[in-house]
Order: C-alpha cells, then sequence, then structure tokens
C-alpha cells in the first residue's frame, strides 16, 4: 500500500476511508434492525453520503476532465434514484403490511 | 496493493456480504432492501475498480448498474405489491 505525501493524496485517502467506513457501517446495522423501514433508513447513507464520498475521493485523485464528470454522474444519479427508490419501497411495504380494506366488510 | 482496490475488497466484503445476506432471506420487501443495498454498494465497487484497471471506459459499467437497478427496482416494487 502507497503511503500518500501531497496533501491531495492525502484528502482523497480520507475521503475514501470515510465512504468505505460509511457504506460498511451502514449495511451492518441494516443487518442488525429487522423492521423494513429502519432497514431502509440505513440505506440512505450508502447513497446519500458513501457515494458522493468516494466520488469526491476519485474526482480529486484524478483531476478534473472526463474520467472526473463521468465520475460524478454516476454519484449524482446513485444520490438522486437512491431517496426515490426509498419512497417506493417504503409504500410497498406499507401496502404489505396493512390490512386489506376490501375483506374487513 | 493501492488504497482503492483496498476499499473495493472491504465494499465487498463489509458491504455486499450483509447485502447479500439480506437479499436471500425474509419477506419479500425485505429482500428487496437487500437488492437495492447491494446494487447501490456494487456501484461504488465497480467505480473503485475501474480506477483500479486505470481504464475510464470501464465507468460505463457502474453508470449502466445504476440506471438499470433503479428501473429494475421500480418494477419490483410494482410486482410485489399486493392485488387488490
Amino acid at each position: 500500500m502507497t503511503v500518500p505525501t501531497t496533501a491531495p493524496g492525502f484528502v482523497s485517502e480520507l475521503l475514501l476511508g470515510a465512504g468505505v467506513l460509511v457504506a460498511v457501517a451502514s449495511s451492518v446495522a441494516a443487518l442488525l434492525v429487522r423492521s423494513p423501514y429502519d432497514r431502509l433508513h440505513f440505506l440512505t447513507p450508502v447513497t446519500s453520503l458513501a457515494g458522493p464520498l468516494v466520488g469526491a475521493s476519485l474526482a480529486i485523485e484524478n483531476g478534473w476532465g472526463t474520467t472526473t464528470g463521468q465520475i460524478l454522474f454516476v454519484v449524482l444519479l446513485l444520490a438522486v434514484t437512491g431517496p426515490v427508490l426509498g419512497a417506493a419501497t417504503g409504500r410497498l411495504a406499507r401496502r404489505s403490511t396493512e390490512p386489506d380494506p376490501g375483506r374487513s366488510r | 496493493m493501492t488504497s482503492w482496490l483496498i476499499g473495493a475488497v472491504v465494499l465487498m466484503v463489509g458491504g455486499l456480504g450483509p447485502a447479500l445476506w439480506l437479499g436471500s432471506r425474509g419477506e419479500p420487501v425485505h429482500r428487496l432492501v437487500g437488492l437495492e443495498l447491494g446494487s447501490s454498494v456494487t456501484v461504488l465497487i465497480l467505480l473503485l475498480l475501474s480506477q483500479v484497471a486505470g481504464q475510464s471506459q470501464f465507468l460505463v459499467v457502474p453508470l449502466v448498474l445504476a440506471l438499470l437497478s433503479f428501473a429494475g427496482t421500480l418494477v419490483f416494487t410494482r410486482l410485489l405489491a399486493p392485488r387488490r
């Protein structure tokens, strides 16, 4: 493993470590809770926090260019679609657990 | 071994492992959450692996995965909804 000697290299590694830590902690926490709503809460940091942290780390390492543009686009896509999927899954979980109104009569 | 590769391996073990476990057990909604988690973590892993390989054209793979997992998960939410 190479040790970063420049300030941007150090910041890049720091952001990468933070992003990986957030993703791993969220995944393990999602495994520990039982409710689907709680699990959805632990899904959010992966898309909204770990993704941008890893993307920023890669962007600092690569500098400005088309590669960084592609990376930031993927990370932005992940951050935008994550909450939409969380809302859709939460709605599905509610519909799956609430009683059928047609059968109560 | 670069820090990018270490990050990818740590994500595979600590992020993808729990996601696969969640996605293979329990109710359908719980499995769907595991699928979403696995897709998100896999996108990050592929970003890091493209950096390890040093090939920027590999970035198409996480881009396509992010798009397809979004559409696929929305389809799953429709298919898993109870019919009334």
